[in-house]
């Protein structure tokens, strides 16, 4: 089937060369999904999904133009190249617009696990259901469950350009949601848990189950805080939040047009030394892992901050070309749908020594931060935040009482040099991973 | 057309072979352009063709959805096959004359964009570049500038015999300023959209707009941090209705209620705001960015009074969720595309203006902190509590507006908030954005007047002591 679908992009490519375009890249992509929501042990959305689109990326004159199509009938695809190319006459053009050459080999990673497909439907149901029971017979107090469910999907991609690159790939990936409430005394909190993985022997619904629930009862008779400045703990998911807002400042993209926080400070200490961050395009068992990006550079991995000391950034062909260096393997595509922009693969924190117990117990008065509300709010330019909070007070070293109503504020450079502590419990959220970190000193207000 | 009647009537055949108590099928042919640019170029132009429909069948409380891209008979027919592949009961005879619906509201566009030149789109970005490095000079570091514009064309039909053919069209222009003096980066944002065409950029020039985007992230340089702590709160009707949206909006979803994740639930006929408080959502207000003739399941849209002088009166409602309450949906059924289910959501919310002269109200608050622009926020609705971003913000002193500070966060739980609501002014100002639940983003709009907060928690790196002139209560 992908041989028939990469002819389609080849034809695509050679059509907007006819039209007058130097070089052209075509990036097809095929995927199917499933998604089963289940409420009281029955399902209540089961939903199907068959997905294709092209995108066509062309340079004409020096200008890149841009256009997709899920439509992948043929007088679609020829209509597209003369769209793609007629839009590059309207972009800026800039000697570095370039496609990239054809390279000997990719990674061979381990992407596509054939039991995800080969399990039933039926089956896949059932894991959802034991999502949903084992957070309900978790604690009594597990009033409502907002959804339990079990997605997969698989997709094959196809890259081909003017240049000579041909090449493609298959992945899958499976995993579970859930998200509920507890209540007690009419007061209600919510709690939610979420694993994906690239194997399906992996998941674990009894565990994911438990862990929203846990989350969920714990925040009862959660209450607000006076205005202070205390040590933080953030729990991997928040610290993940917070690594997310470093990711575009790390591209060079974002250095390049003067909107990096790290702009010139290659060399210099910008982390705490107990801080090093990567980013890993062919991580084994990586959600983000593939052979190559969205333009088919092979992907590799990246120290960007070691020991605290920053080491350099990501980047794609275009901002490669900029500097004289090699790209990264990070022209990342959202979709067929967009253009490979530097991005953000499987991008994290390394683990340390510590069990996220030693790090709390370390801490004499602090807070454990287990959720943040509108981190899409915290500006990734100037890296300034401000988020809505929940957590669960430190005091001598002990989880004492749940806190809401709060809001966290600071900058995320000092947020960075003040991390004295980072746990060994390194766990991703997609893309992102990161273990338990310890904040020096943040202000919170209540 | 995009797909001939007959056809529809079979694929709705097909989906209720093993039985349900509903079908329809959402078609959907969108063309989108995109232009971005960044550091004096024009970086990007995309255009889009996304053609693709959307299969359900609802049986009792289960949904079976499926979608494709492949609108061939064929196609259709396949994924009408696996929707029914989710039950098991007899066939559900369905005898189909597909009626048109007519829409209760018309909405006219003056200038089609699929009927404008890309070069005359990309000026307007070019424009907004240049007005904003001249009214900021060298401290203006950066200018990014995008425009978009989408028209959609939709078809809907459903095993109640209802047709409805639909085009959308919508136009966005913003620009996001970059400024710097030292080592201190701040930034400033303005966008306008809107259901129209082209004229969108006749109301809101780039230029214009691009100015205030300027001189809003020079302000935040020369500002103070913001304070911490508890305080009363003034929103300007010009900051937009992020606040309504997730105090409220989010609250008032049919589905969130019936799932008992929302404070108001069974709360409907009880006092749930202060008496002067009404909230609207209303998606047949003309050219709003939240507009709409039918929403995404073929329902017309109208006007909806969620809370009526402090009563709680109606939440937003899909079919599925109508249907539970055996009552009619209200018209608030909406997806991002034929790749997702409908799901209750909100048009252009609004809180209803009332008689108060603006400056009167900040005088008469005296100390507190004076919100003139709205960012993001976010909401807990099972809690309440929320939270959102102030793009810009000053602090009052003595009945006046003292100086801007920068990096505040405003947070409280919906419910208190809205009781705490003491006064409201006669002017009303909408903000545009994307909502996003679910996993799918709809355009939206919303709307306050100047309201007084009795207090909110206002979160801050300041220390709200310090600052002398503002008043902790």
């Amino acid at each position: 089937m992908l041989s028939g679908t990469l002819d389609i992009a080849l034809w695509a490519v050679e059509k907007a060369r006819s039209l007058g375009a130097e070089q052209a890249e075509g990036y097809i992509s095929f995927g199917r999904e499933l998604v089963v929501e289940v409420r009281d042990g029955k399902v209540e959305t089961l939903k199907t999904a068959r997905e294709q689109g092209l995108g066509l990326r062309v340079i004409a004159g020096r200008r890149v133009g841009f256009a997709y199509t899920s439509d992948l009938r043929r007088e679609v695809v020829e209509e597209l190249a003369a769209r793609a190319v007629s839009n590059a006459a309207s972009t800026s053009p800039d000697p570095c617009n370039r496609l990239p050459a054809p390279v000997p080999e990719y990674p061979v990673l381990d992407l596509y696990d054939r039991a995800i497909l080969a399990a039933t439907v039926e089956e896949k149901i059932e894991m959802a259901r034991a999502l949903e029971k084992s957070a309900r017979e978790y604690d009594r107090r597990v009033r409502a469950v907002e959804t339990a469910a079990y997605h997969d999907g698989e997709v094959e991609v196809g890259l081909v350009n003017s240049l000579g690159i041909k090449a493609s790939y298959r992945g899958a990936y499976c995993g579970l949601y859930i998200s509920l409430v507890a209540e007690e005394d009419g007061e209600a909190q919510t709690g939610f848990a979420v694993d994906y993985t690239l194997k399906f022997a992996l998941l674990d619904p009894v565990k994911v189950g438990r862990e929203a629930a846990q989350k969920a009862v714990r925040m009862l008779g959660a209450r607000s805080l006076a205005a202070q400045r205390v040590p933080v703990v953030l729990e991997p998911y928040v610290a993940a939040g917070f690594l997310g807002l470093l990711g575009p400042a790390l591209t060079a993209e974002a250095v390049q047009k003067k909107r990096s926080l790290f702009a010139g400070r290659v060399g210099q200490e910008v982390a705490s030394p107990q801080v090093t961050v990567v980013d890993d395009g062919a991580m084994e068992g990586g959600l983000a892992s593939a052979p190559f990006d969205g333009e088919g550079v092979p992907t590799g991995r990246t120290v960007l901050i070691e020991g605290g000391i920053l080491q350099g950034f990501l980047h794609n062909t275009y901002t490669a070309a900029k500097e004289g260096v090699s790209s990264t393997g990070n022209g990342v595509r959202g979709s067929f749908k967009a253009t490979p922009e530097v991005g953000t693969t499987n991008f994290f924190i390394r683990p340390g020594a510590s069990s996220p117990e030693e790090l709390i117990r370390n801490t004499p008065r602090g807070l454990y931060v287990t959720e943040v509300l509108g981190m899409h709010t915290a500006n990734p330019i100037s890296g300034d935040f401000s988020v809505g909070a929940t957590g669960i007070l430190i005091e001598n070293g002990e989880l004492t009482r749940p806190v809401r109503g709060i809001t966290i504020a600071g900058n995320i450079l000092d947020l960075l040099k003040n991390i004295d502590g980072v746990g060994n419990d390194l766990k991703f959220f997609g893309g992102k991973g990161s273990p338990t970190i310890r904040v020096a000193g943040v202000s919170v207000s209540g | 057309m995009l797909v001939e009647k007959g056809l529809l009537k079979e694929v709705l055949d097909q989906a209720l072979e093993k039985g349900g108590d509903f079908a329809d099928i959402f078609v959907e042919y969108k063309k989108t352009t995109g232009i971005s640019l960044e550091g004096g170029r024009v970086e990007r132009v995309h255009s889009g063709t996304d053609v693709g429909a959307g299969i359900r069948v609802v049986s009792g409380d289960t949904t079976s959805y499926a979608y494709t891209n492949d609108l061939s008979r064929e196609g259709l027919l396949q994924a009408a096959g696996i929707v029914a592949h989710a039950f098991s009961g007899p066939r559900k005879e369905c005898s189909l004359d597909l009626r048109r619906l007519r829409p209760v509201v018309e909405f006219t566009i003056a200038e089609r964009p699929d009927e404008v030149k890309t070069e005359q789109k990309a000026r307007a970005v070019q424009e907004a570049d240049r007005a904003a490095r001249e009214a900021g000079g060298d401290r203006i570091k950066q200018v990014i500038a995008t425009y978009g514009d989408v028209v959609q064309k939709v078809v809907m039909a459903n095993s109640r015999g209802e047709y409805v053919e639909d085009e959308r069209i919508r136009t966005r222009f913003a620009v996001q300023v970059v400024a710097a003096e030292g080592s201190l980066i701040q930034t400033g944002y303005e966008a306008a959209g809107a259901l129209a065409g082209f004229e969108l950029l006749k109301e809101h020039q780039p230029a214009a707009m691009a100015e205030v985007a300027a001189r809003r992230a020079l302000g935040l340089l020369e500002a103070r941090p913001a304070p911490a702590g508890r305080m009363p709160v003034v929103m300007s009707g010009e900051a937009g209705g992020t606040m309504v949206h997730e105090a409220c909006g989010h609250g008032l979803e049919a589905d969130l209620v019936q799932k008992g994740l929302s404070v108001y639930a069974r709360k409907k006929g009880q006092k749930v705001a202060a008496d002067i408080v009404t909230v609207i959502d209303d998606p047949t207000l003309p050219g709003r960015y939240g507009s709409y003739r039918f929403d995404d399941e073929g329902v017309p849209a109208r006007r909806t009074v969620l809370i009526e002088n402090g009563e709680l009166t109606d939440y937003m409602y899909d079919r599925v969720t109508a249907s539970r309450e055996e009552r009619e949906s209200n018209g608030h059924g909406r997806r991002e595309s034929y790749q997702h289910k409908p799901i209750p959501r909100m048009g252009n919310t609004y809180v209803a203006p009332g008689k108060m002269d603006p400056e009167e109200i900040i005088r008469e608050v005296k100390n507190g902190l004076l919100v003139k622009k709205m960012g993001g926020g976010q909401v807990n609705t099972t809690t309440g509590d929320f939270v959102f971003d102030v793009a810009e913000g000053y602090l009052i002193v003595d009945g006046d507006v003292g100086p801007m500070v920068r990096g505040a966060t405003l947070a409280g739980n919906g419910p208190e908030v809205l009781r705490n609501v003491r006064m409201i002014g006669r002017d009303l100002g909408f903000t545009i954005g994307t909502c996003g639940k679910d996993g799918q983003g709809v355009p939206v709009s919303d709307a306050q007047p100047t309201m007084f907060i009795g207090e909110l928690v206002v979160g801050g790196t300041g220390h709200a002591g310090s600052k002398g002139k503002v008043k902790r209560v």
